[in-house]
């Protein structure tokens, strides 16, 4: 599990600490509170140069809040961010400087072309950025966009789009970048070249954050990931450790048409009570176990038929749903 | 006075300077209403309709219904394209095209974009009354209409300003007329009374009451302020009440805009 910050360190020790690569998104303590609700509540965040954090959680985790305080669009009620050592509500400019955004929604300009769009975002930073036209020369090819500068982005697929949203978050070279669900409606094709992208962000030093629902996507990108439920973190590490924290180590398979899968579901519920919460999926159960309670159920039922996999990240969703349950 | 220093930092010009791109880019299309809208109403009322009144007076002077016109659509077009850049246009921005939120994940903050917003509306209906101004010239050329010429450069910054205040106006609806649907009522309701109640297309009936009200309003200023310089050379405190009574609506909407912009875009207080 990646180190978490401890609560003392300054943003700027943080950033600063020896023997590891710098800090540049450093949130700690993050509340919000919108339309009433307590949509974040004391959520923490680091994300280092050349790393992939990945946020997961289901609907109303609070993913978008939390990353929309951490790119400066909404201000916490409590809380600080800082980026690339700079704060972000007392030195918004220099802050904002060093971060690229990608929203959820094509948020481009309609009014420009493809290559017009990476002109107009350059000029909402200052200092403006060095060598700005061959940069985004640069970035359109990178992007695979260059057939595509002189057309209009409404014009481009789904996925040329997300491509363009992408190259505007980088064109003035920030050092962290936010990418709120950047896959979502892409079709597989145009997934991977964004997973591409993504990748070569990191080979470039930029710390990466993103949300998603796609949890190979989250697997496969994140090098770390932090799973949010209910405005919290619910958990945080490597996929595999998440897994294992939140869902357990293996997942049992019952099928309803099985005629004992009744009874066994009794046992279940008799013997390890809320320990383990299984999950309708279609006609299924998907039953959560450590190996202890596997090995429990497996003497205790040796003429049920049922599989046995690893846990995935779907499951983690389901856990979590039937914790808000 | 933190509300006002983002008018001058780069942000705001930037979001000005984009408009205007995009504007300049379209310049061919662009500048078929402002000179084609006041050719016909000058056509149609100040030459069409202005025949056919005789022994037309204002302030006790008698003029042709044209001199009594012009001066008024300077103030009107400073009015109400102000205004209706910043309803339609800045709303069409904020809601449909998503520009405003692209813009604000950068160093652009949101009063950089009410103060962007703001000051293009102004612009755009400046340069709107310079080509009309324009227009006029070419009817005074022609020999239709005789006005104190060498006062409409000077009356520019004014309209300026008129148009800041107005445009802060629309952005208050901006921010709070539910949907595209709704924009009528502002209209109906704010845009028409102002209008009316002017001097800018007729002189006001002499009413005791709208007598008294009109002095809160900063079209009928500007609209007597200018007819009296640009028809009788005369510098009146009309133009003062203008410029002081756009400078209080200036102060009065624009933080008003971007506490209730705030509310509606990020859903904070």
């Amino acid at each position: 599990m990646s180190p978490i910050p401890t609560e003392t360190e300054t943003p700027v020790a943080r950033q600063a600490r020896p023997g590891g690569r710098d800090v540049l998104l450093d949130a700690t303590g993050l509340v919000k509170h919108l339309g009433g609700k307590r949509v974040v509540d004391g959520i923490g965040l680091t994300c280092r140069s050349g790393e992939v954090l990945g946020l997961l959680g289901p609907n109303g985790a609070g993913k978008t809040t939390t990353l929309r305080i951490c790119y400066g669009y909404l201000r916490p009620d409590e809380g600080s961010v800082a980026i690339a050592g700079h704060d972000l509500q007392g030195d918004p400019d220099s802050a904002r400087r060093c971060l690229g955004v990608c929203t959820q929604d094509d948020t481009f300009d309609a009014d420009f072309t493809v290559k017009q769009n990476l002109v107009q975002t350059g000029r909402y930073y200052r200092p403006r950025p060095e060598r700005l036209a061959q940069r985004i020369e640069a970035l359109l090819d990178q992007f695979g966009l260059r057939e595509y500068a002189d057309s209009s982005p409404e014009t481009l697929s789904g996925g040329y789009k997300r491509r363009l949203m992408i190259a505007r978050a980088v064109v003035h070279e920030p050092k962290a970048v936010f990418l709120d669900e950047p896959t979502t409606g892409l079709d597989p094709q145009a997934r991977v070249a964004v997973w591409e992208l993504v990748s070569s962000l990191r080979e470039q030093g930029m710390a990466v954050v993103l949300t998603t629902h796609y949890m190979d996507e989250a697997a496969r990108l994140s090098d770390r990931l932090q799973v949010l439920q209910n405005g919290k973190v619910r958990a945080q590490g490597k996929a595999d450790q998440v897994l294992g924290d939140v869902v357990g180590e293996h997942v049992v398979i019952l099928h309803a048409t099985e005629p004992k899968t009744a009874e066994a579901l009794a046992w279940i519920e008799t013997n390890f009570g809320e320990g383990v919460r299984p999950s309708q999926v279609l006609s299924d159960w998907h039953v959560p176990f450590d190996a202890q309670q596997l090995s429990a159920f497996v003497a205790a039922f040796a003429d049920l038929r049922y599989e046995v996999r690893p846990p995935t990240l779907d499951d983690l969703f389901l856990a979590l749903s039937e914790e808000r349950v | 006075m933190k509300r006002f220093i983002p008018a001058f930092q780069w942000q705001s010009r930037a979001v000005l300077m984009r408009h205007l791109r995009v504007h300049v880019r379209n310049w061919h299309t662009m500048l078929v209403p402002p000179i084609f809208e006041p050719l016909i109403l000058l056509l149609a009322f100040g030459v069409g309709l202005g025949r056919q009144i005789e022994g037309f007076v204002w302030q006790g002077l008698e003029l042709d219904y044209l001199r009594y016109l012009a001066p008024g659509m300077l103030a009107y077009t400073a009015f109400m394209i102000a205004f209706f850049q910043a309803l339609f246009g800045a709303f069409v921005r904020m809601h449909f095209q998503k520009s405003w939120e692209g813009q604000l994940t950068t160093m652009v903050r949101l009063e950089h974009v009410v103060w962007g917003e703001a000051l293009w509306a102004a612009a755009y209906a400046t340069g709107y009354a310079v080509v009309l101004g324009l227009v006029l010239s070419v009817f005074g050329l022609t020999g239709y209409l005789d006005l104190q010429w060498q006062w409409l450069p000077v009356v520019v910054p004014l309209l300026f300003l008129c148009a800041l205040a107005f445009s802060a106006v629309g952005l208050f609806f901006t921010a709070v007329v539910p949907t595209i649907d709704h924009m009528s009522l502002p209209f109906f309701l704010v845009i028409m009374p102002i209008a009316f109640s002017s001097s800018t297309y007729f002189p006001l009936p002499d009413v005791v009451v709208l007598r008294e009200v009109v002095l809160l309003n900063p079209l009928h200023h500007l609209s007597e302020g200018l007819r009296w310089l640009l028809v009788a050379g005369e510098w009146t405190w009309h133009l003062l009440a203008a410029a002081g009574l756009c400078v209080l609506v200036i102060f009065l909407f624009v933080p008003l805009d971007q506490r209730l912009l705030r509310k509606r875009i990020f859903g904070e207080q």
